[in-house]
């Protein structure tokens, strides 16, 4: 046979190809199914679905167990591109059911053709009754996703409850897989302080689908489903009727209301106005409503309750007549003139005209601008410091002793530390040349000191206590949790002792409760022993502010309560009225002054500061 | 022992190749229980004759009816009636173009009622027998031009019908002849370039444009090497054009602000390396050098030109308007979708397989045509790498089966036939299951006896069995028993 090894050759050669063709293909099949797992996952992609089971948002109830804030069932309209199919639908139907514009729709659908496989948000809070229809009709491609809304019973608290919004990318980022697109997130008050116990856990249904994306049923059976977990109620400390008629009374006015219950430290409201309806920031027209409050020249967004910084005016003399006592360099008895004013040279502290002189509890009673002069430098002039630099400083620690300039460590989210000047402060302004009369108005309240409403009412728990507080906290309880945080339980003293406090008490009483010895009679209700403070706080924008620190009843004490209307001129003028009317209220539940009422309603009230 | 077999009418089977027999019975049956998973359809009742696997029964028995009928015809019969054959496949070949029924964009199928054939299927065996007939001839000589030719007409004739009838996957597949032709004596020279061509083709879909010039430039040094020695000379070159590039690329980055990419630091490098290599040659005069720096630089224009001046000379905006310009970006529901789809249902397989009947993708319709063309990816996911390796032994144990059976042939007619049906089934199991795994373009030709459809198996069945009987002449046929 010639050329028979040539023939060998070429057999060989061909039976050699067909191992190296085989070999290539064994081995790419080998790759993609041992070694590359992308395809698994990929896969699964394919052909499961998992269905986001939405748990309900935590409800928040008052102390009472009134609802504040309910979960509503609603649904989310979601489309799937791929699945739409090549017939298309009803669009004109759609958009009439669903009550979006065609615009819209077609906006929507061309985001979703950009990743045809992910359901699209198409619209959310799809009412029951409008996603039963849309069951019916069974639009190719769209499904509707059970998720809960907030409804509010009172429309109250718009500020201390919060709203909630959809997280943004630093939340997923921040929540470490927390969070995903389309969930939502508390942003202020309540909602956001305790969101890890509202929001709940949501669950997973996995199921199975073909490619054109029709399901075929649950996948394992279910066995890798997981039930959502609802969020934990929580009960709030507020007390929903006096809350709502905290924010009547305020309506109109630019301020905040705290009250607190001292023995425990509960807010038992929390007002700041203007307010806003929690309605408003849920549902479809939410963006235009948050538009619009963010630009209300009043910033009703803003919660003046914790974050505002106030000059505490004359209220702040009840802190220093007690640091005064502490130290020594005061007596209850003790008693200084004053005529019209305090006067050292060229500075002078004017003050109204009262009989002279006063001791410590008419002083308080009266609210004596000369006295508290005497009393402050005396306290920093105290020779025992050998400087009034270093009495400023002692001075500074009695102040924040009391939860003035720091934050108070509530439960609250974005809780202001308020300010108290410190001695660093005046050395750099005065670039070191400073004595007790630069700083003179700081003994009235006055000057570099700025307090949130929650800190004044915090005062006046620590006033009604005789010397300790609370921290002051926004939750009660939390289903499923037997205690809250343990620091809400624990008394936090001030640097003054208790039998100090007993004078200054009485000042407070005596204002209220002896007519013509205080500033304060109007705020008498008889039989409840109201203990009251006013205080005007000048400031330079324009008229003064109307502040008043109060608890009741005298002894054993059921709520203490700070009232401050930016503008809303003397002490005695609005904020009296208002805090009284709501201490009335809670200690009686009754109204039996309904021409105050009236009156604090019609009060001509015009804060220039914030026009338009 | 003519006696025997005249006296014994059992003596149907003997002389067959039962080794050859027993793989196609794997392989259909095999064949069955994923057609069987990749049709069910839940909608109908599991025996009506609707169910695609239950027209698979009907089909497996004609089948069966015409490999015994097969069997029983004397070997000379397809000696005699190979031109014929060929004659009438041409015929139908062109009755097809002219009458034929369109289904996926592709003239070629006869219809008749609910059976569709597709001639194509046929005239490749017609084609098979015809070459086998022209080469086996004595005067035939592989050597001689006008010989080669007639034997290139035989084989393009069909092929550019089927071209025309819009179904290039199942014309190239005559090209596999070119197996045949090398085991014949055809010159290397003419082999070689059809491979390299063939090989880049692949390549082009594996890896990427720098890794496969680096693969082009090994290789070719190395041949070069082989052909003409002088190693040291020829790693110094290779390494000289690699160092070039590198420090082309690092010079860009420095002082260019990276104005070139790696790739085209390579070809620059290459051109001029190549040109100093055709220097050197001229000078020292050395002609194979020539022919392989030829090789070199068709092979590199081979390498999709348009494709690499876009992928590394355009900025990606450029390049995304371009795509969505030519539509060619987000077409989820074109070729890119069924091959990805494939290879997402083949990969989920893992070892094991997810088992019978229990194959997701394949279940919930997401690969396309997964009961014919892409029925591999049944066997991959329900059956996994296992299965897979199984199936593929059965397809490689057949063709080299057949090869065997060739070269024990007395004549040369049944040796080519059988290199020609080992050809067309290697072809086959290359493009389908490459297709399907991503090695191979989307060409919509089905997989020997696995693939659902009546003609192909059919078709495939003939194809083997004709080789089976050849194989088994020595054993007098039906026509030899009547004398």
């Amino acid at each position: 046979m010639s050329g028979g090894n040539d023939a060998y050759i070429r057999r060989t050669i061909l039976r050699a190809i067909v191992f190296v063709i085989f070999g290539v293909i064994a081995l790419r099949v080998g790759y993609i199914q041992l070694f590359d797992t992308k395809y698994k996952s990929l896969a699964d992609g394919n052909v499961l679905r998992y269905e986001v089971q939405y748990a309900p948002r935590g409800e928040i109830i008052d102390r009472n167990g009134e609802y504040l804030v309910q979960s509503k069932e609603c649904y989310d309209l979601m489309v799937t591109y791929r699945d739409i199919g090549k017939q298309g639908f009803d669009t004109v139907r759609l958009c009439d059911l669903v009550g979006i514009s065609k615009d819209k729709l077609l906006r929507v659908l061309r985001d979703a053709r950009s990743a045809p496989r992910k359901a699209t948000l198409v619209a959310p809070f799809v009412p029951t009754e409008v996603k039963v229809r849309l069951d019916e009709y069974n639009f190719p491609g769209f499904h509707s996703v059970y998720r809960t809304m907030r409804n509010y019973p009172r429309k109250i608290g718009g500020n201390l409850l919060g709203y909630l919004e959809e997280v943004n990318r630093n939340d997923i980022k921040d929540g470490e897989g927390e969070y995903k697109m389309g969930d939502y997130i508390g942003r202020a008050g309540v909602e956001a302080a305790y969101e890890r116990h509202l929001r709940g856990k949501d669950g997973v249904k996995i199921l199975e689908k073909d490619a054109h994306g029709a399901i075929k049923g649950s996948y394992m059976d279910g066995l890798y489903d997981t039930l959502p977990v609802a969020g934990k109620r929580i009960t709030c400390t507020i007390d929903a009727r006096l809350q709502a008629f905290a924010e009547e009374l305020m309506e109109g006015k630019v301020g905040a209301v705290v009250a607190i219950e001292p023995s425990t430290g509960e807010i038992l409201v929390m007002a700041s106005s203007p307010t806003f309806d929690p309605d408003e920031l849920i549902g479809r027209e939410r963006g235009n409503n948050y538009m619009r409050l963010l630009n209300n020249k009043r910033n009703p967004l803003f919660n003046r309750a914790v974050k505002s910084k106030y000059p505490p005016g004359s209220t702040f003399k009840l802190v220093q007549g007690l640091i005064g006592l502490q130290e020594g360099v005061l007596t209850p008895a003790q008693a200084y003139p004053c005529h019209l004013g305090y006067h050292v040279g060229r500075i002078s502290q004017k003050c109204h005209p009262h009989g002279s002189p006063l001791d410590l509890r008419n002083a308080v009673a009266q609210s004596c601008n000369a006295y508290f002069c005497y009393v402050f430098r005396d306290i920093i002039e105290n020779r025992k410091y050998g400087s009034v630099k270093k009495g400023l400083e002692v001075w500074s620690d009695y102040v924040k002793s009391f939860g003035y300039g720091r934050k108070l460590d509530s439960d609250f989210i974005g809780e202001g530390p308020g300010t108290v000047p410190t001695r660093e402060l005046y050395d750099k302004r005065y670039r070191g040349s400073w004595n007790s009369l630069t700083v003179l108005s700081l003994s009235i309240g006055q000057g570099e000191l700025g307090c949130t409403p929650l800190q004044m009412a915090n005062m006046a728990a620590i006033v009604a206590n005789r010397g300790y507080y609370y921290i002051p906290h926004i939750v009660k309880a939390i289903e499923g949790q037997d205690s809250i945080d343990r620091r809400f339980y624990e008394k936090q003293y001030t640097k003054v002792a208790t039998e100090h406090f007993t004078p200054i008490v009485e000042g407070m009483w005596r204002g209220v409760n002896v007519a013509g010895a205080g500033t304060s009679w109007r705020a008498h209700v008889p039989g409840l022993d109201i203990c009251g403070k006013t205080g005007t706080a000048q400031n330079p924008h324009g008229k003064d502010h109307s502040t008043f620190l109060s608890f009741a009843p005298k002894d054993n004490p059921k709520i203490a309560i700070s009232v401050y209307v930016e503008f809303g001129g003397f002490g005695a003028t609005i904020a009296l009225p208002i805090a009284s009317l709501l201490e009335e209220y809670y200690l009686t539940d009754t109204i039996t002054r309904p021409q105050l009422v009236d009156y604090v309603k019609n009060l001509p009230y015009n804060p220039r500061h914030y026009a338009e | 022992m003519q006696n025997r077999y005249s006296k014994n009418q059992m003596s149907l089977f003997e002389g067959v190749d039962g080794i050859a027999v027993i793989l196609y019975l794997l392989l259909v049956f095999a064949g069955f229980v994923n057609i069987i998973s990749a049709s069910y359809n839940d909608e109908i009742e599991a025996f009506s004759f609707s169910q695609n696997y239950i027209k698979q029964i009907f089909w497996m028995g004609t089948a069966f009816t015409v490999a015994l009928f097969i069997l029983l015809l004397d070997s000379r019969f397809y000696h005699m009636f190979a031109y014929h054959s060929y004659a009438l496949g041409i015929l139908l070949l062109i009755a097809v173009l002219l009458f034929g029924r369109e289904v996926n964009g592709a003239k070629a199928w006869f219809e008749f009622g609910s059976v569709r054939i597709q001639p194509v299927e046929f005239a490749k065996i017609a084609t098979a027998l015809a070459v086998a007939r022209l080469m086996s001839n004595y005067s035939f000589s592989i050597k001689r031009i006008g010989h080669l030719v007639r034997v290139a007409l035989i084989i393009f004739l069909p092929l550019a019908i089927i071209i025309l009838q819009n179904d290039t996957g199942s014309g190239v597949v005559l090209c596999s002849f070119i197996f045949v032709l090398y085991r014949e004596g055809l010159n290397k020279w003419i082999c070689i370039p059809v491979l390299i061509v063939a090989t880049l083709f692949i390549c082009s879909f594996l890896f990427t444009p720098i890794l496969l010039l680096l693969l082009l430039l090994l290789l070719f040094a190395v041949s070069s090497a082989m052909m003409i020695g002088q190693w040291r000379l020829h790693i110094v070159f290779v390494a000289t054009i690699c160092l070039s590039a590198i420090m082309l690329y690092v010079l860009s980055a420095l002082l260019w602000d990276g104005a070139l990419s790696g790739y085209v630091s390579l070809i620059i490098a290459t051109v001029g390396g190549v040109l100093v290599a055709a220097i050197y040659a001229l000078k020292k005069n050395i002609s194979a050098m020539f022919l392989t720096l030829a090789l070199f630089v068709g092979s590199m224009l081979f390498v999709p030109t348009a494709d690499t001046i876009f992928e590394s000379v355009l900025k990606e905006h450029q390049k995304v308007r371009i795509l969505s310009f030519l539509g060619i970006m987000s077409d989820p529901s074109g070729a890119d979708y069924n091959v990805n789809q494939s290879k997402i249902a083949i990969g989920s397989g893992g070892l094991f397989g997810k088992g019978f009947m229990e194959g997701t993708q394949i279940k919930y319709n997401f690969v396309p045509e997964k009961h014919t063309d892409f029925i591999f990816c049944t066997v991959g996911e329900e059956w996994g790498f296992v299965g897979s390796m199984f199936v593929l032994a059965l397809l490689c144990g057949l063709i080299l089966r057949l090869m065997k059976m060739g070269e024990r042939q007395e004549e040369p007619f049944g040796r080519i036939y059988s290199y020609c049906v080992s050809a067309i089934l290697l072809f086959h199991v290359l493009v389908n299951v490459g297709m399907t795994v991503g090695l191979m373009p989307v060409m919509g030709i089905p997989l020997p006896f696995l693939s659902y459809g009546g003609s192909s198996l059919v078709a495939f069945t003939i194809l083997v069995f004709i080789a089976i009987r050849l194989d088994a002449s020595p054993r007098n046929g039906l026509m030899s028993a009547v004398r």
